[in-house]
């Protein structure tokens, strides 16, 4: 298995946009996360890999500001990310949710104008969003009356609206059927191919052949395999990505959701 | 704080679109409106009332043991006079209904009660005997004396008053107006939007929408946006308040028997004034963070509003000291009250209006409530930070406190 700092050695250090090193976590005097460290290079979609309660979320809320860590450093393009650092993020969080009581359109001009967009290019970016994934009609409906669904959908177009340098999804193809996850996966090829970096948080296995340049998998707070899904998959033995998934947490109840306030 | 103004916008708006803002900032007005509309009517009921009861003529009887009412003014009434040996039979009369009333005065007005005697005419009609019987009284007293004493008996001579302070006429109630006017601001804010500062955050929370604003904007630009949004929605509040009133007292004024304000009587002293507005500003900024703070802590606006109550003891606690705040204002629980941080804004703005406040003290005052103020947002900020992914429980202190950097 390639160690994870191990494998810091192949990446270029000068091309990449998040750099975690050392990172550390406790919760309540609880280690959930011991000396992670790796490295997403500019332009690459990067599989973060896990089961439930590995620290995946931990460790992205922590790169993003929301937790501060008990130890090491998280940097998004050499420095500690903060809202005025100027990198252009697209974050879909695990935790899903927008103002229930407004309009769709409402909220996502609201966060388009939040992330510099003036009113005008959010509202053409909005409309033209709720196009594509069939939602246009809902444009003035309040959010609580969408399904699960939809307000997922239109929670992933307000995280791409500003063309995100640097896109973190946690697990965002939950709750979605088949349709919708490929037309997900379309949009996350389309930023891909556009050059952003994708940090993809997932348990699907196929989305992550379909879709990753390299995988990071971690367990119980440690990175158990880093690099790119050949590279992992030789370290164990040529067994597919299901496999090994299996193979790593299938001692797990995956099923479980081991939430930040369950971990404290 | 570039996005402040989006913030400030998009808050204002979807607090424009609520039915509960209309609600609320229409309800006084209608409320005024009633009461107004009831007054206007009673009162126009009662003048028709009196002014039936004046005109109409009734048969009186009186009994006059104290000698006080001369023949000259009971006749003016028509009211036949009988002996005491006829008391039993006149009551007698006016309850089978042959005679509408009956006066007994008794030897010592001093000590023993006039009787009334009147057959039944209704509620609100049965007065006019005894103001009947009472007005036989005053007009026999006056028949007697002078005008001047008539006057001084009846408690209707006026006064006019001068007081002087630092060498100028001062007028301690009308000087309390101005710059009072920043106290009744405080309470109107606080009690109008306090449960909405308390609530302000918590949407972010209970919605799961707080990973996303986090990661797109500054919490202090949020949470300073909201409070300014709120600062708006207060003033388009109190406009929808007192407009009405205003239109109300400049049409129907006499009607209402409401008393004429000459508003350019009321003095204005430019330094007491300024200092009600810094106190106000410092002082709403204090209870605005401590309220945003308490709602960022609690995972619900639901828990949120259960500590609002601790809020009101510390706003409406220190007006039980409010008449040593006029008499005593160097005694220890005023000096106690007015510069505790949770307690200063109300006894600081009202001494401030009744201007017992010293140099001193101002300077003290305004520097305890700036320091509170910017460290009660501060707090608030620090817990809507991190109070942010305690989805389900209340934030503590020391998870607050252990954070390192904002």
């Amino acid at each position: 298995m390639p160690d994870a700092t191990a494998t810091k050695s192949r990446t270029n250090s000068t091309e990449a946009i998040v750099t975690i090193d050392n990172f550390r976590m406790d919760f309540g005097g609880k280690t959930v996360i011991k000396d992670l460290s790796f490295e997403v290079q500019r332009g690459e979609v990067f599989g973060f890999l896990g089961s439930n309660g590995s620290g995946k979320t931990t460790t992205i809320r922590s790169l993003l500001g929301i937790y501060q860590p008990t130890g090491g450093t998280l940097l998004i393009d050499g420095k500690p990310f903060n809202v005025a650092s100027g990198t252009k993020l697209g974050y879909l969080p695990e935790e899903r949710g927008l103002y229930k009581n407004e309009s769709v359109i409402d909220v996502m001009v609201y966060f388009g104008q939040l992330k510099g967009l003036s009113k005008t290019d959010a509202k053409q970016r909005s409309d033209a969003y709720l196009e594509r994934v069939k939602l246009t009609d809902k444009a003035k409906t309040t959010l609580g009356k969408l399904s699960g669904g939809q307000q997922q959908k239109i929670q992933l177009g307000i995280t791409i609206m500003n063309d995100p340098e640097l896109l973190i999804l946690d697990e965002p193809t939950k709750g979605f059927d088949p349709v919708n996850r490929r037309l997900l996966m379309d949009i996350i090829e389309e930023h891909q191919n556009a050059g952003a970096t994708v940090i993809f948080v997932t348990h699907q296995m196929e989305e992550v052949e379909r879709l990753c340049d390299r995988i990071i998998l971690l367990k119980d707070g440690k990175a158990h395999a880093y690099g790119t899904i050949a590279e992992v998959k030789k370290e164990h033995g040529g067994m597919s990505l299901d496999d090994i998934f299996i193979s790593v947490y299938g001692d797990e109840n995956t099923e479980q959701d081991h939430t930040h306030e369950e971990v404290k | 704080m570039h996005n402040l103004g989006t913030v400030f916008r998009f808050e204002v708006i979807r607090s424009l679109k609520k039915k509960s803002f209309w609600i609320t900032a229409l309800s006084f007005p209608v409320i005024i409106a009633v009461v107004v509309a009831v007054i206007f009517f009673s009162n126009k009921s009662s003048d028709e009332v009196a002014e039936n009861a004046k005109n109409e003529k009734f048969s009186i009887a009186i009994t006059d043991a104290s000698n006080v009412i001369p023949e000259t003014i009971s006749s003016q009434y028509e009211a036949q006079r009988v002996a005491e040996s006829q008391k039993q039979a006149t009551i007698d009369k006016v309850s089978n209904g042959t005679l509408d009333a009956y006066f007994y005065y008794p030897s010592d007005l001093s000590r023993d009660r006039v009787e009334v005697y009147g057959e039944d005419v209704g509620l609100f009609n049965n007065g006019k005997y005894e103001a009947v019987a009472k007005l036989l009284l005053q007009q026999s007293v006056a028949s007697n004396v002078d005008p001047q004493t008539t006057a001084i008996l009846q408690d209707t001579v006026g006064f006019s008053a001068a007081t002087y302070k630092d060498g100028r006429q001062f007028d301690g109630i009308k000087e309390l107006i101005a710059p009072g006017i920043f106290l009744v601001m405080f309470y109107f804010l606080i009690a109008m939007f306090g449960n909405q500062m308390l609530t302000s955050t918590t949407e972010e929370k209970e919605n799961r929408v707080i990973e996303m604003v986090l990661t797109t904007i500054e919490a202090r630009v949020l949470i300073i946006g909201k409070i300014i949004s709120l600062l708006v929605l207060a003033a388009i509040q109190a406009f929808i308040v007192l407009v009405p009133v205003l239109v109300i007292y400049l049409l129907f004024r006499e009607q209402l028997q409401l008393p004429s304000f000459d508003l350019t009587s009321i003095p204005l002293d430019p330094v007491r004034i300024a200092i009600g507005a810094v106190l106000f500003l410092f002082s709403f900024l204090l209870f605005t963070g401590m309220l945003v703070g308490i709602g960022a802590a609690s995972p619900t606006a639901k828990e949120a509003g259960g500590f609002f109550g601790i809020a009101m003891v510390f706003i409406f606690g220190p007006l039980y000291a409010v008449t040593l705040f006029f008499s005593q204002p160097d005694s220890p629980i005023v000096r106690f009250l007015t510069f505790f941080p949770l307690t200063a804004p109300i006894p600081l703005m009202l001494r401030n209006a009744i201007g017992n406040l010293t140099t001193f003290d101002v300077v003290l005052g305004i520097g305890i409530l700036a320091v509170s103020a910017v460290v009660a947002l501060s707090i608030a900020i620090r817990m809507f930070r991190y109070g942010a992914l305690e989805y389900s429980k209340r934030l503590s202190l020391k998870t607050i406190f252990a954070k390192k950097t904002l």
